[in-house]
């Protein structure tokens, strides 16, 4: 329009406070639009999403299932092309996989064939690292998610958190600028996820490691983070952005303070409308409504 | 044991029809005879260089059809448009038998070395083609995108993930390639050649020895039994319990 600057910031989001001097955008995501098309609808998955993640930020997307979590992060970690607008690392535009982010995948993803030690050396030896520095890497990682002792054990013969403790801890291995995980604690139950989630808040804390993570789970967003993004449902908007006072360092008694409480109530005013659609719409498909 | 007792079985009959003289003599030699010649190859530097001939043909055949096969299975498998295109065609000339290109590799790379192992390598790169294909379609597609996702090199996605994830259908279809190999080259070897072991069993017939062509055919036998079961060997090594 009038500005003549090519690179000019994104327009302000309700609630961004990117005005406020005293930190750097890691990562912008700018403008991004996804429309798949299938046989005879288009789905628009992600519509018009913009938002920055802080250096060394612990930022959560919230948002009930199907809304478009996994394709943005699919978009942001370069794996899924074809959409409009931008997504910035460092100030450049990112055109597919990229060094500086590290993601963990909302399905089980360890390698089978390798030993817990091996799957976390994995990216180490993909950059060509030496094999006794990569291993002495990778047991570092390993210990610090917990699994000291499992080295030589295989995937299959390890618990679904465990296996995705070494997804996580191969990933912290790759030492990614940006850390991007996608419902990394979905398929497990409350009592791990806590545990786990608390690992990696205390792993974040002590590394200052900028974070995005994608979750459905209330809970989890509010205990990790320093600010949760509300999605819609379809398409996939960005509806608000709340702000997580809780003091830091944060424990894992975090969760039974009042304003945990109070934070997840006002996040659920925020989405219980968005969830009921998802759910409204779904229900109208089951009952054969939908054409 | 009953491996054994069956081999002496055969053997016994093999020595009765003999002495009951069903046949002449001189188209179906005794065993005594034809173990005879047996020890003769063995002690034969020649026969080994025959051997060599063969088992080199043979292994370069495969060698480059697993290449080949690997590399554009990989390329085609991962992509479901370039699969759907190529596939089919794949299926349907897998099984036409690859001699009757003998002719054509003749004229290509003469009747030395290089005519047998092109043409084991055109009848090897069918199967392990279309079990790379196969196993790279039935593979867990989150494993790709954490290769991707950690900005792996075009090689390293090759060696890292797809091949060790697919494994076992590429052990199998380098089995089945090399079954088909052997195959090529030693029909080839008995249709035009100076050596090999095709080419003894050819000469030995153009000779009328019977005794040496029953003895060659046994080797081969013997000779097939063991790679076969050194790449069944091969398909129980290393990675234990794949599934979850
Ligand atoms: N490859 C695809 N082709 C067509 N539609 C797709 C594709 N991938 C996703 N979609 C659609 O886009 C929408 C968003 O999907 P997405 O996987 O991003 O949701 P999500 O928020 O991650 O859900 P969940 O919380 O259940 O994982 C869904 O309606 C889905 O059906
Ligand atoms: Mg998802």
């Amino acid at each position: 329009m009038t500005s003549p600057e090519p690179s000019a910031p994104v327009p302000p989001l309700s609630g961004d406070t990117s005005a406020v001097v005293g930190w750097t955008a890691a990562l912008r995501v700018m403008n991004v639009t996804k429309r798949f098309h299938t046989g005879r609808e288009i789905v628009t998955a992600v519509d018009d999403v913009s938002f920055d993640v802080r250096e060394g930020e612990f930022l959560s997307v919230i948002g009930p299932s199907g809304c478009g979590k996994s394709t943005l992060f699919k978009i942001i970690g370069g794996l899924l092309g074809g959409f409009s607008g931008e997504v910035r690392v460092g100030g450049r535009s990112i055109q597919g996989p990229h060094r500086d982010i590290g993601m963990v995948f909302q399905e089980e993803s360890t390698f089978p064939w390798r030993s817990v030690l091996d799957n976390v050396a994995f990216p180490l030896e993909a950059s060509g690292m030496g094999r006794a520095e990569r291993l002495d890497r990778a047991a570092h990682f390993v210990s610090l998610v917990g699994l000291k002792g499992f080295e030589r054990r295989f995937p299959s013969e390890l618990s679904g958190g465990m296996r995705q403790r070494v997804a996580i801890a191969r990933t912290l291995a790759f030492n990614p600028k940006i850390l991007l995980m996608d419902e990394p604690f979905a398929a497990l139950d409350e009592q791990t996820r806590y545990l786990l989630g608390d690992k990696v808040l205390q792993i974040q804390q002590a590394t200052k490691q900028t974070t995005l993570l994608i979750t459905h789970n209330i809970g989890e967003a509010v205990q990790l983070s320093d600010r949760v993004l509300v999605m819609t449902y379809r398409p996939g908007r960005i509806k608000a952005v709340v702000e997580v006072d809780l003091p830091r360092p944060r424990s894992d008694d975090v969760i039974t303070s009042d304003a945990f409480a109070r934070h997840v109530a006002g996040l659920w005013r925020n989405l219980k409308e968005e969830a009921s659609r998802g759910l409204a719409e779904s229900e109208a498909l089951v009952s054969g409504g939908a054409g | 044991m009953a491996q054994g007792a069956s081999l002496a079985a055969v053997v016994a009959v093999w020595a009765a029809v003999v002495n009951a003289r069903l046949f002449p003599g001189d188209i179906v030699p005794s065993p005594a005879a034809v173990a005879g010649r047996i020890v003769g190859l063995a002690l034969s530097a020649d026969f080994y260089g025959h051997l060599r001939v063969t088992a080199a043909e043979i292994a370069g055949g495969l060698a480059l059809a697993a290449v080949a096969g690997i590399l554009l299975g990989v390329a085609i498998g991962a992509r479901p448009l370039l699969r759907r295109a190529y596939e089919p065609w794949l299926h349907y000339l897998a099984p036409t038998p690859k001699i009757v290109f003998f002719p054509v590799m003749l004229m290509l790379f003469g009747v030395g070395a290089a005519s047998k192992v092109s043409l084991a390598t055109l009848g090897a790169f069918f199967p392990i083609v279309l079990g790379t294909i196969s196993g790279v379609r039935e593979m867990d597609p989150v494993l790709v995108q954490v290769g991707r996702g950690f900005a792996l090199s075009p090689y390293r996605m090759l060696t890292m993930v797809y091949v060790p994830a697919i494994r076992a259908a590429l052990v199998n279809a380098v089995r089945l390639g090399f079954g088909v190999a052997v195959v090529v080259v030693l029909l080839a070897e008995t249709k035009l050649s100076s050596a090999g072991i095709g080419y003894l069993i050819i000469d030995a017939y153009r000779h009328f020895d019977m005794p040496l062509l029953a003895a060659l055919v046994l080797v081969l036998f013997g000779l097939a039994i063991l790679a076969n079961a050194g790449l069944a060997r091969l398909a129980r090594h290393g990675a234990p319990a794949v599934s979850r």
